[in-house]
């Protein structure tokens, strides 16, 4: 009850005509800001954070939490438009989204991803509101074990549902696992797969993989057969809004997107990933229509596009609760509180509470106030698409040289996106998937570490894993879900799938 | 007269400092953040151009951020470019004379000039709040008696955290080899360890654990620095018997062969900076502690702390002897 | 016609792919004896490195039989002058980085050449089109979010 009534105050705060200027701005920078690849939300945060500098403590706090979500949001639709994710987050949303926009169906791709973000943001803002302290707990208990079994969760069910050829599915994973090694050893600070090249010391940029083989690749592959087999693309066919059936099987994703994304988010080595893959992978079990995936299926955007916003919404509950920045933005987020001398934790809720509850007021706006923004900007992104191909494409690959030159200036980074865009073009003709190998950089180095951390802590006991009942769960849920198909269909069905 | 004398006075000596401060005031200054935006050589590299524009010490200042391998990627760039070029400045630190030595980088400190040692915070040794250890002397004792049983958790491997954690295990009579260190990626990750009783001590900066220590979650044993926090009280190492002196420093160095003439002028700006109320201000807002030292004493320092990391990284086994 | 010239000869594209794979193992396999320090404790850095490197020699030998049986998919013709062309927008951009020509000039270069890649003719109105989007980016970019692109002679006409 108490929380009701602070939300209310909170809500007083944030009403405020001038604090609604700030959380318009901050939503309409971040946005901005964050649709340019390469410039995920945590240099977004970064950027915009001197421009809060000369406000009062709380009108620069939702500024922030507005410049966040708006940052979250734009990622997303430089994925469903130009297939080039600007945050490893929106990787799965690309997978789906990409196709739709192709597909003239690019306005409820951004329509469902827009509101879907709003509806999971506005769940985990509510949960972030009442029960934090009660997740804050939880969070804090998961160990490197739990960490480890939620990854091996991830890879079974992820690695089992791409792709139609089990060898080629591997393979691509593999090599992405491959990819995960280059670079400075975490635990002993050994570099690995490195060959001496310092710029390979920080490993390989997952938006450098993901927008090499999904948009360099993509360029690459259309301009192969332009002559004589050219694709299609339509900015819009049939409504450019979701129609009553996308309604339809759009809101059970985003609800099951928040489920996945919030709590995960609140872990504080969840990250956004691993519940955007997680939602991808259910949405595809239990649409029912399985076979669009791969082709534009509207669940595959909105449940991950939903998992996403609730993953960053759960990362303010251990930043709020604890003071822990289990993300980078979050890291950012941080350093903006301490500008005022702020320090978020255990005392803040009791020190300042018109602050925070002002905070998590101005989210709920700021999730508004985004979706207010975005709806009409549908119709005009979605245009985007009617320019001519050529200059669609130029003006694609000169994005993805940008987001990457603006990440990371070098030689080597773009000798990369070159390599990983032909890599790309290779496996679309040779049919591999290429998801997989973006999903094996992602996951595999969080695995390793985490399993080597589990492993240091009890001084090389494996029990441990089936003694803690959070990674005993979770690594029978993976157990089941590797082994069902076998169970449910026989071998025979195996045999088929590899031919 | 003596009224018209003052006047004078007054204004050449106005003319003067005008002259003194103008050294950069019609150049533009680059500063080299070898990390990402947001982090802490970033916020250096930042803070400062904000106060040499805000003082009109410079007419404009950029901040090029150059990411990479603990910072030597930009060390490698800088002294490439920076070469007997008097406008561009990099921000470094401890960490940096670390990864030289591990990623076994083809540049070291020893081919840039030195100017001047900014900021040093401090780094705090705390244990769970229900943790049996009650003081330095029983985790010592600890940490002699099974240093495996001894989890600590901190931030990157051969980082200033992982120093501390090795110079501590040779100061309590154990082998640095044997320190069961746990690197984590970021402060966060590391402190939720710490709050689920999972390691047995956590090593970060005295400000990421702060709240949490006032709040009675972690115990703070010591803190690394020479000498106590001005607005903590936690005690430090050295007055607890532990003959150990960790400092996460800042510094900023300039370009290889540049001019005793040009160093002048640069190690007087920066001063300028370092004594200005702005970056009083700025050391306040972001809770750094001043460690400002220039000239010779600082080579001296810069010196002597490329050994003793060196000394530290081969006893841990991250360098080859 | 197709499956009876797979069972004769062994399909050249899944053979490729299986010896470049068994040569990647090779390379993480010796990257990984490489390695001068294990963990004191745990499993050290060279462990995941072997796993992945035996991984990758079970989908080489995969590929190998099916280079044998059924081969890979036949991708459809491709154009490989298109494809040319975008390269060598893709190598500009490089070169421009690597000897600090700047971004605007790499973008003007990259942007015409991938138009022409789809067929444009027109190659001086898109690369004024390039030149137009390079300077409008880098100008947000130096300006507004105070972020630097690799910067060159036309860069520093702004």
């Amino acid at each position: 009850m108490d929380s009701f009534l602070s939300l209310g105050q909170g809500f007083l705060v944030a009403l405020e005509p001038s604090k609604l200027l700030f959380a318009a701005i901050g939503v309409l920078l971040g946005t901005a800001v964050g649709v340019l690849p390469g410039i995920g939300p945590a240099l977004t945060v970064a950027l915009l954070l001197p421009v809060t500098f000369k406000l009062d403590p709380t009108g620069s706090l939702i500024m922030f939490a507005g410049i966040y979500y708006g940052g979250m949001y734009g990622g997303s639709t430089t994925a469903i438009l130009i297939n080039a994710p600007g945050e490893s987050a929106s990787v799965a949303t690309a997978i789906e989204g990409n196709k739709m926009a192709k597909a003239g169906r690019g306005g409820p791709a951004l329509a469902t991803s827009a509101i879907g973000s709003f509806v999971a943001g506005t769940i985990a803002t509510i949960g972030l509101a009442f029960l934090a302290p009660w997740l804050v707990e939880l969070a804090v208990n998961f160990g490197p074990w739990d960490y480890f079994a939620l990854m091996v969760l991830a890879f079974v069910t992820v690695s089992a549902t791409f792709g139609d050829s089990p060898l080629r599915g591997l393979t691509s994973l593999t090599i992405g696992l491959m990819l995960g090694l280059v670079g400075i050893d975490k635990l002993t600070g050994q570099t690995r797969m490195a060959f001496g090249v310092p710029e390979l010391f920080d490993g390989v940029e997952v938006t450098t993989l993901a927008v090499g083989l999904f948009a360099v690749g993509e360029a690459l592959y259309v301009a192969s057969r332009f002559k004589g087999n050219p694709e299609e693309i339509v900015p819009i066919k049939g409504s450019l809004w979701m129609t009553r059936e996308d309604w339809r099987r759009s809101w059970k994703p985003w609800l099951r997107g928040a489920a996945f994304g919030f709590p995960i988010g609140a872990l504080p080595a969840g990250g956004a990933e691993v519940p955007t893959f997680l939602s991808y992978v259910t949405e595809k079990k239990l649409s029912k229509h399985p076979e669009e995936f791969g082709h534009g299926a509207i669940e595959g955007v909105a449940g991950p596009e939903a998992a996403n916003n609730a993953s960053a919404a759960g990362t303010l509950v251990p930043l709020l609760t604890l003071g822990l920045p289990t993300s980078a933005t979050a890291a950012i987020m941080l350093a903006g509180f301490q500008q005022y001398g702020l320090n978020p934790g255990p005392l803040l809720f009791t020190e300042n509470p018109a602050l925070v509850w002002g905070l998590v007021a101005s989210l709920f706006i700021a999730n508004a106030m985004l979706l207010v923004l975005n709806l009409p900007l549908v119709g005009l992104w979605v245009r985007l698409l009617a320019i001519p191909q050529p200059w669609l494409y130029a003006g694609i690959l000169v994005f993805a040289a940008m987001g990457t030159v603006a990440a990371k200036p070098s030689v080597v980074e773009v000798g990369m996106l070159f390599v990983f865009g032909f890599l790309g073009l290779l496996m679309r003709r040779w049919d591999y998937p290429v998801a997989p190998m973006v999903v094996g950089l992602i996951l595999g180095p969080m695995a390793e570490a985490q399993l080597r951390r589990a492993m240091q802590m009890t001084l090389g006991d494996p029990m441990v894993f089936f003694e803690n009942p959070g990674s005993a769960t979770l690594l029978s849920l993976s157990a089941m879900a590797l082994l069902a198909p076998f169970v449910m269909k026989g071998l025979s069905r195996f045999r088929t799938a590899e031919d | 007269m003596s009224h018209l004398t003052n006047t004078i006075r007054g204004v050449a000596f106005a003319a003067m400092t005008l002259v003194a401060s103008s050294a950069f005031a019609q150049q533009e200054l680059k500063i080299i953040a070898p990390a990402g935006p947001g982090g802490g050589w970033d916020s250096a590299a930042r803070s400062i151009q904000q106060v040499l524009t805000q003082t009109g010490l410079a007419k404009s200042v950029q901040v090029v951020n150059v990411t990479g391998a603990g910072g030597t990627v930009g060390l490698a760039q800088f002294v490439n470019q920076a070469k007997g070029d008097p406008t561009q400045l990099m921000v470094n630190g401890i960490t940096m004379v670390g990864a030289i030595l591990t990623n076994k980088a083809p540049v070291t400190l020893d081919q840039v000039t030195p100017i001047a040692r900014l900021t040093g915070d401090p780094l705090v040794i705390v244990v769970p709040a229900n943790s049996p250890i009650k003081s330095v002397k029983e985790l010592a004792d600890a940490v002699k008696a099974d240093p495996a049983k001894v989890t600590w958790a901190g931030g990157s491997a051969g980082g200033a955290d992982h120093i501390l954690a090795a110079l501590f295990a040779k100061a309590a009579g154990s082998d640095p080899s044997k320190v069961n260190y746990i690197a984590f990626s970021g402060g966060g990750e590391a402190l939720a360890a710490m709050l689920g009783g999972r390691v047995t001590a956590g090593i970060s900066g005295y400000g990421e654990f702060e709240s949490q220590i006032k709040a009675g979650k972690l115990r703070a044993l010591a803190i690394s620095s020479g000498k106590r926090l001005a607005n903590a009280d936690v005690p430090t190492l050295k007055e607890q018997g532990m003959d150990v002196e960790v400092v996460n420093w800042r510094a900023i160095m300039a370009g290889p062969d540049i001019t005793a003439e040009q160093k002048k002028t640069l190690t007087e700006t920066v001063e300028k900076v370092v004594k200005s109320k702005e970056w009083a201000e700025i050391l306040k807002q972001r809770g750094w502690e001043d460690f400002y030292l220039a000239g010779e004493p600082f080579q001296a320092f810069l010196k002597e702390e490329q050994v003793r990391v060196g000394d530290v990284l081969k006893s841990v086994g991250l360098v080859k002897s | 016609m197709m499956s009876l010239l797979a069972r004769r000869r062994a399909d050249k594209r899944a053979l490729v792919m299986g010896l470049t794979l068994l040569v990647l193992s090779v390379v993480v396999w010796r990257d990984a004896t490489a390695q001068t320090m294990s963990a004191t404790y745990g499993i050290g850095p060279a462990a995941m490195p072997y796993l992945i490197a035996m991984a990758l020699v079970a989908l080489g030998l995969g590929h190998i039989v099916v280079a044998f049986r059924d081969g890979l998919p036949v991708p459809e013709h491709a154009d490989g002058i298109a494809i040319g062309w975008i390269a060598l927008g893709l190598v500009a951009l490089l070169l421009c980085i690597a000897f600090g020509a700047g971004f605007i000039l790499a973008t003007t270069i990259l942007f015409a050449a991938t138009a022409r890649a789809f067929g444009r003719r027109a190659l001086l109105v898109d690369a004024a089109i390039g030149f137009g989007l390079g300077v409008a980016i880098h100008l947000l970019f130096s300006k507004l979010l105070t972020l630097s692109l690799p910067a060159g002679p036309i860069e520093h006409l702004f």
